[in-house]
């Protein structure tokens, strides 16, 4: 029964782990909290619901239609709400985007109804049996698709040019500009592909727990956030592994009897990591330049 | 350049504000239509609707609504109250506590009310009755099954099913006719209602011998029931005592199946919801809910069958629940308390509301007893079949 439960756990580490890339991508480059992340999640989600329910398509192109649509959402959302701002206080494209995460979430609520919406029946699910353990074709689909996206953005990052210059951009964003590189370009790029993993995120929870709803993305939002935190915010393996790590905590603390506790264990786990190692679990020194 | 962009922050704004106008429009268009028609008349009687028009449990106070405007049109035509027509002041809680108190003040400080009907949670109704009764307004919850609730004052009422009936009585139903031996009990921690339903099932478990062999707590709102699933899987229940709402019920059945559970579910009204197969689709097949009302009509006397007749005719056909069932009863009780007291101050009427004995309202009938708590009979068991809510059984209960 626990390695069942961790199986649970990793599934759904491996959400968060697909929402926790964004975070700290754009953090690493920009700086910027983009709060309104989770709620691009809880879009991908009502367009993959959209897809399966209005346009019959199957679940691969339900999945890339609404990575498609996030990504043009994501890039806008950071031309409109954070751009003008980027020269201003560090505060403003903060509570920017604080404002698109609420005005997304209305907006939501207003087209969708507050009630969660079923997410419609897509592939035809079953059981199997590996010794003690049970692995549902769901669970299997979303440990497959969020470990290829994840692989495909290690690629990205490390051997494709853009991916060199999001690098470079994260290591000094003034000196990249200086350097040749557009870092506009650059944060759009970041944007586009952040906001892609969190549709998919959000399409593989919906589908997973069959369930869709406007308000979503906040506490799954704030759970990817201290995901990327725990595992060092601006390091993208360290995303994946605090979102895994968190998954994991949270699954075996609801195992354990403590449903109560559910969303305190993801905090709690935050705070004890930034007592002992303030930079998160694969989180650099923080060098201070003279 | 500076013009430039001053022109388009204008356009912009002006842009939002159209928009917002035209999105709040409809609905802010009927209140003040609404509070108009009451500052004009000064003969009518003012009784609120407390509940929730959006939010997660829209479903119970849209249905309670539509019962209670049914009554209040009934009464009317039949010439009022005391001389008096009946007018129902509407309002929407969003399904959140801190705005239920709110609207329950704005209902008796600003519309002026002498009676509340409502909330159909008991969380809400809890959190609303001590201001009813701090002002001496009488509540009729047409929900309000979980316990505490008549304690607050002699000015809360209720016409529900109880769970404190309906529970032992379902328990000994599932004990004795389906042989349910062992079962798994799930509560929704944060839902007052589920807590105290909990509470209640464990006892009667007890009671009839039966044994809880796996026991887990959910919260509303969440979606991911994959751990507690797992935990209960092993441990082989005859059956799942779910006291939650529909929305958590159907994705823990969905949950259950995924992972090859095969018992079937049973609840309080808190399921009762099309949301419940929505969202549990095949998963919730089988799954019981009792309630204190179904629309069935081969049981139903002949007010019962009026009142069905009308609700289809006034809903594309669609059945009337249980909810608004009780929201019509609860007009209807507080109009015969007040046509008894030839009063329409909740002083008066509250006192003949309290003297009420076998009355005979759509949803059953209900007698106060000397603690002004409810007793209704029979309590309906409905099951989930083919996508449909249906008729299994009565138990009748005295």
């Amino acid at each position: 029964m626990l390695t069942q439960q961790l199986l649970n756990g990793i599934t759904l580490g491996a959400t968060y782990a697909l929402i926790a890339l964004g975070y700290t991508m754009v953090y690493g480059i920009i700086q910027l909290i983009n709060f309104a992340h989770g709620e691009i999640y809880m879009v991908g989600a009502f367009i993959g619901v959209l897809m399966v329910s209005v346009f019959h398509q199957g679940l691969l192109i339900s999945l890339c239609a609404a990575m498609a649509f996030c990504m043009i959402m994501g890039v806008a959302i950071e031309r409109v709400a954070y751009r003008p701002l980027r020269r201003s206080t560090r505060l403003a494209p903060l509570i920017s985007a604080i404002g698109v995460s609420i005005f997304l979430q209305t907006l939501m609520t207003k087209i969708e109804g507050p009630q969660a919406v079923a997410f419609p029946h897509v592939i035809n699910d079953s059981l199997y049996h590996m010794g003690a353990i049970e692995i549902s074709k769901i669970q299997l689909i979303i440990l497959v698709v969020s470990s290829l996206l994840m692989l495909g953005l290690h690629f990205i990052v490390k051997y494709v040019k853009i991916g060199k210059a999001m690098r470079a951009a994260s290591e000094d964003y003034d000196t990249a500009a200086l350097m040749g590189i557009n870092v506009n370009r650059v944060i759009s790029f970041t944007f586009a592909i952040g906001s892609a993993l969190a549709a998919a995120g959000g399409v593989l929870v919906g589908m997973y727990f069959n369930s869709v709803a406007p308000l979503m993305g906040v506490l799954a939002g704030l759970k990817a956030f201290c995901a990327a935190v725990l595992g060092g915010i601006g390091s993208i393996p360290g995303a994946m592994l605090g979102g895994l790590f968190l998954g994991v905590a949270e699954t075996l603390g609801v195992a354990g009897g403590f449903d109560l506790y559910k969303d305190a264990i993801a905090f709690t786990m935050l705070i004890v990591v930034l007592l002992f190692r303030p930079t998160g679990l694969l989180g650099r020194p923080i060098q201070r330049k003279v | 350049m500076k013009k430039g962009k001053l022109w388009l922050l204008l356009t912009i704004l002006v842009g939002v504000v159209m928009i917002m106008a035209g999105c709040g429009g409809g609905g802010q268009k009927q209140n003040s239509a609404d509070s108009n028609q009451a500052a004009g008349g000064g003969d009518t009687i003012k009784i609120g609707f407390l509940g929730a028009k959006t939010g997660e449990h829209a479903a119970f106070g849209v249905e309670t609504l539509k019962g209670m405007k049914m009554a209040a049109d009934d009464i009317n035509k039949a010439g009022g109250v005391n001389g008096k027509k009946i007018e129902i002041v509407e309002s929407d809680h969003g399904s959140k506590i801190t705005e239920g108190t709110n609207v329950t003040q704005k209902l008796i400080t600003r519309d002026k009310v002498v009676a509340i009907v409502g909330d159909p949670t008991t969380g809400i109704t809890k959190a609303a009755a001590p201001i009813a009764q701090q002002n001496k307004v009488v509540l009729l919850s047409a929900g309000a099954v979980g316990t505490g609730v008549v304690e607050i004052g002699d000015y809360i009422f209720r016409d529900v099913l109880l769970d404190a009936v309906a529970a032992p009585a379902v328990t000994k139903y599932v004990n004795q006719k389906l042989g349910w031996k062992k079962v798994a009990l799930i509560t929704s921690m944060n839902n007052d209602y589920s807590v105290g339903l909990s509470k209640l099932f464990r006892k009667a478990i007890q009671e009839n011998g039966m044994e809880i062999v796996a026991e887990q707590s959910i919260q509303d709102r969440d979606q991911n029931f994959s751990a507690q699933v797992t935990a209960i899987k092993d441990k082989n229940p005859d059956g799942i005592i779910f006291t939650g709402y529909y929305t958590e019920g159907g994705l823990f059945m969905k949950e259950a199946r995924k992972q090859g559970m095969k018992a079937v579910m049973v609840g309080g009204d808190g399921l009762l919801s099309d949301v419940l197969m929505k969202m549990g689709g095949d998963a919730v097949e089988g799954s019981m809910v009792y309630c204190g009302f179904a629309a069935d009509e081969a049981r139903a006397n002949e007010k019962t069958k009026k009142f069905i007749e009308a609700y289809k005719a006034g809903n594309n056909g669609t059945l009337p629940d249980m909810f608004s069932a009780q929201g019509y009863d609860a007009v209807m009780l507080l109009a015969d308390a007040m046509k008894a007291a030839k009063s329409e101050d909740p002083q008066k009427f509250r006192v003949e509301l309290a003297k009420t004995k076998d009355w005979q309202g759509v949803s059953g009938v209900i007698t106060f007893q000397d603690n002004r708590e409810p007793l209704k009979s029979p309590v309906y068991i409905l099951t989930v079949k083919d996508g449909k809510f249906q008729v299994k059984d009565t138990v009748e209960v005295k």
